[in-house]
């Protein structure tokens, strides 16, 4: 990429310009640019990212307003000043994005965990979304793209309908987000059937007392059926397809699994083994079952017994075909989960609702998720877990979100159109 | 089990289509071919809703459990974005494609009868599963041509004979897939809210379909301002797919993958 490069008009004539003469261009972008990375890592190196606090309710709202405030006095009284100027202008956005693309891409190599690599430790490289150097871009970036939006929002046109939306829609979801995160509150609960809960728990594992409490009536898993698989007896992995699309134990149904022919010839969902043979049963624990046959192709030869997945109460069982392979069954899989529950208030009131995966229930401000259950019991679980999540920014976030999707279809719809026609 | 009937719809949508794109490359040479081509189409079409219109009804549930039903929904809405882009930007092979693709689905589910009752973990069963994946595939797609596009830019100026319009189709191209790239990525955000609580954790998958959405914002501010520095747009244009590349097939390879959500091996 050329740094030495004019700004905007390329039809102009080139003449050579010193660094830091005006307009500031790409070169100075960039030395800006990596000048605040730079600080941000030395502040990461000499301070640490723990210093950084996150702001709540209701000084998020006042740095929001602030923040604009002031982005719009920049612009309305700062114009002509060179920095202001500068902003304004794509080398500015584009460095911007340059660099805020080049530190998420650590992200995306680096696994943000705890490092045994001092380098990346002390510099930060495993904590990038709190990291100095990514907040210090990301302001920039912010000022610009505010800065823009008011520009172009104060010299509205139709035409600039869609760059209204996409860039203040994106505007309102970052700043709404980050601020945001100072009022987020994520906390989970246990529950247990037949037991009033209201204890819950936060991302610090402080324990807190809600204002309501849960009441969990009936926890319930539909299970898939279990799978069918073909191991390798020396390794114990799956041997068949590379591991994928196995088959869905069903009765009656043959499938074919390398040389052999597997045939399910009955199918208990709940058994468990009295003597030579599984019987159906209604008790805790007991696995499914199945009663296969399978027949090698190559020599005829028919081995016929049962196999089962197993439970937290009772080991499984697998068909032993010959020195290299046997047959077992998977364990099943959650089809779906769900909670009945009743929600029971200070005041007496008492709120009956289903939770499910995907299907959260909205309550004072609070939105309630079914998160998990014991998975070692797994459809004997009487443990329910819930997520509750209180996000008063979210209205705001939405906003942006559905201006920029507004925006998409403005840019899909015309195309590149604008600039061709200049 | 009304699956036993889909060999028999999904073959005579499969031959509707094929027909259609047959018609469709002869249009080429005489225009007005193109109209059979489209009823071609509309009848397959035709013929698929009415397949899952049925099972819809025999299952008594919207059919979105299994592997098999979601490809039954990407073959459904796959024509019809194809249209909609069609009707607009007039691009004869984005429709062509849209069908191959929603047949090459029905043939996927054709041939593998056991993906009919693949599973589906809770967290996928969401009406935004669908969504999500298809304007993905339409954006990665569109995308795709653009870089196509841009490799013969990169050809015609070794040559000697770059013309501008080139690179005006690859800006036109890259406008509408970042388009769909945007909706995907929002699409994707609100799903995470209804499943997992939060719009957004940062998840590998996320964080490179983040930088290519940054890719692509770059190419498309870059040439905004700079409508004659044609060699530095087919530059980060290719470095942008360099980038969507990764997140579609190399996620799963990076150091960071077994904390993501979007990978889905056993």
């Amino acid at each position: 990429m050329n740094l030495f490069d004019k700004n905007m008009s390329e039809n102009t004539i080139k003449f050579q310009r010193k660094l830091w003469e005006n307009p500031w261009g790409y070169a100075e972008s960039f030395f800006i640019g990596f000048g605040l990375m730079l600080t941000g890592f030395f502040l990461e190196v000499f301070a640490g990212s723990e210093h950084i606090v996150t702001v709540s309710y209701p000084y998020n709202i006042f740095i929001l307003f602030g923040y604009i405030l002031v982005l719009f006095v920049l612009y309305k009284k700062f114009a002509d000043k060179q920095l202001i100027r500068w902003l304004t202008k794509v080398p500015a956005s584009i460095s911007s994005i340059v660099l805020i693309t080049i530190l998420v891409m650590f992200m995306g190599i680096i696994p943000q965990v705890p490092s045994t690599n001092n380098l990346i430790n002390n510099l930060g490289l495993n904590r990038i979304t709190t990291n100095w150097a990514f907040l210090l871009i990301l302001f920039q970036f912010l000022t610009c793209l505010g800065l823009i939006s008011i520009k172009r929002i104060l010299q509205f046109k139709w035409s600039n309908f869609g760059f209204i939306l996409n860039h203040v829609g994106l505007f309102l979801a970052l700043t709404a987000g980050m601020l945001g995160t100072g009022d987020l509150q994520r906390l989970s609960i246990n529950l247990y059937e037949e037991k009033p809960s209201w204890i819950a728990t936060d991302a610090q594992n402080n324990q807190l007392e809600l204002p309501f409490a849960f009441y969990l009536k009936d926890f319930v898993i539909e299970e898939y059926a279990p799978k069918l698989a073909l191991i390798d007896n020396s390794t114990g992995s799956i041997s068949q397809n590379k591991g994928n699309n196995l088959y869905l134990v069903e009765k009656d149904e043959t499938y074919f699994f390398n040389n052999f022919e597997v045939t399910v010839e009955d199918y208990l969902p709940n058994a468990i083994r009295f003597g030579m043979r599984y019987e159906p049963v209604n008790e805790i624990g007991a696995p499914p079952a199945a009663f296969i046959s399978v027949k090698n192709i190559e020599n005829d030869s028919i081995q016929k017994g049962w196999i089962s997945s197993g439970s937290f109460r009772y080991s499984y069982e697998s068909l032993k075909i010959n020195d290299a392979y046997s047959m077992v069954m998977t364990i099943p899989e959650a089809k779906k989960f769900s909670s009945d529950i009743d929600i029971l208030t200070k005041e007496g009131e008492r709120i009956s609702t289903v939770l499910e995966v995907n299907k959260p229930f909205k309550f004072r401000g609070y939105k309630i998720y079914q998160l998990s259950y014991d998975d070692k019991m797994g459809k004997w679980s009487n443990l329910s877990v819930l997520e509750l999540v209180k996000d008063p920014w979210l209205p705001l976030i939405y906003l942006g979100i559905f201006m920029m999707i507004a925006g998409a279809i403005y840019m899909f719809w015309m195309g590149n159109k604008i600039t061709k026609n200049e | 089990m009304t699956w036993i009937d889909f060999p028999f719809y999904s073959s005579i949508t499969g031959f509707l289509w094929v027909l259609g794109l047959i018609f469709l490359v002869v249009s080429y040479k005489k225009q007005t071919l193109i109209k059979i081509a489209h009823l071609l189409f509309l009848l397959g079409w035709a013929m698929l809703i009415t397949f899952v219109v049925k099972l819809w009804i025999e299952l008594d549930r919207p059919p979105m459990r299994t592997l098999g039903e979601t490809r039954l929904w990407y073959a459904t809405f796959l024509p019809l974005i194809g249209f909609i882009t069609y009707i607009r930007w007039k691009y004869k092979w984005f429709l062509a494609y849209s069908i191959l693709m929603a047949a090459m689905f029905l043939a996927i589910n054709y041939l593998n009868p056991e993906t009919y009752s693949k599973t589906l973990m809770p967290a996928l069963q969401s009406p935004w599963f669908i969504p999500h994946v298809l304007v993905y595939l339409f954006s990665y797609a569109v995308l795709a041509a653009s870089s196509i596009v841009a490799i013969k830019g990169w050809y015609d100026s070794y040559k000697g004979n770059f013309n501008i319009e080139t690179l005006k189709l690859a800006d036109n191209l890259v406008y509408i897939g970042f388009a769909f790239l945007t909706l995907g990525l929002l699409f994707g955000a609100l799903w995470a809210k209804e499943a997992w609580g939060h719009y957004w954790t940062w998840d590998p998958k996320e964080v490179w379909a983040f930088l290519t959405w940054m890719g692509y914002l770059i190419y498309i501010h870059y040439r905004h301002f700079h409508n004659h520095k044609t060699k530095q747009a087919l530059t980060i244009l290719a470095l942008a797919f360099v980038v969507l590349l990764v997140c579609w097939f190399g996620v799963n390879y990076l150091p960071v993958a077994n904390t993501s959500v979007h990978t889905y091996t056993n």
